[in-house]
């Protein structure tokens, strides 16, 4: 799941204008305002319907705006999680994102103490969402190239990580 | 160094050179030769799983992964094996990429072996698996012969993806590597 923000981002105004930004489950009852952003073709959704093991609602207000979830792994793979959103497009270029993410960096490593990395894959021409992830504190490792195919074509991605060890220093 | 000297490095790099390498299935035959790398510590120090220590194990990995799994191929000196490679395949949106596998008895560490297997399966996975774009690796941190070996094979280093995954209990950082059908061609 990504978001595409238009590139200028002001966290100061956008607290003063959406103070009362909250992350909570999504509910049956949300299904209108989830087909705002899910029949939006500006984002790219992947798997919103599969059960994730974490999930949360973007909220303004109590209103589902968007959604972010970090999905877990077995095994071997146990130590990382991967971070996905998508948030509806009225609301993009506000840094809302960047204070979501910021959210779950504050609750998932405590919440699964398994927990080592977060892990998010952005398209490399999604230059908006990746800096999302770096206002929130993630590292860029690299690019990806040809590593996963988006609406019949494989796309380069750039990987970014926050560790549990990141957040505590 | 001395003349001799130089000369016999010289025998012992051509006579590497000439090994008569090859790849072929894995049978439950070929157990034996399994067992020699499979049960040594230092060929598995890098791996998720610890050395076999009973052959009937080694038999049950071949029956049930060697021989269903959609790309593995036993390393052959003189059509002896003495290592693996095997391609993993995903489904769906992540069908474009494979990732690259390989072990090696350690008596034969160290002559170019690897490197010209990498290369013999670079030379037919694309052909082979026309869905795949993208052959990768990833290779721990501390395991720099393994990282010589996908430099020498053409792989291009896209960074390092800390704490990836679990090795022996303990979270890892690894080095991503890839080759793409594009770079092959050209």
């Amino acid at each position: 799941m990504e978001v595409t923000s238009v590139v200028q981002l002001d966290q100061t105004k956008a607290k003063d204008e959406y103070p009362n930004l909250s992350l909570r489950p999504l509910q049956v009852s949300d299904v209108d305002d989830f087909m705002v952003w899910a029949s939006d073709e500006k984002n790219y959704i992947k798997n919103i319907v599969v059960p994730h093991p974490w999930l949360r609602a973007i909220c303004i207000d109590d209103r589902p705006v968007g959604a972010i979830s970090v999905s877990a792994n077995s095994g071997n793979d146990k130590c990382r999680g991967e971070l996905g959103y998508v948030l509806a497009s009225k609301y993009w270029g506000k840094g809302i994102v960047t204070r979501a993410v910021k959210m779950v960096v504050d609750t998932i490593f405590v919440e699964w103490p398994h927990l080592e990395r977060l892990e998010a894959l952005v398209n490399v021409e999604n230059v908006g969402s990746q800096r999302e992830l770096e206002k929130a504190g993630f590292q860029r490792e690299g690019v990806l190239r040809k590593y996963f195919i988006v609406k019949g074509r494989s796309r380069d991605r750039v990987m970014f990580s926050f560790l549990s060890t990141d957040y505590q220093s």
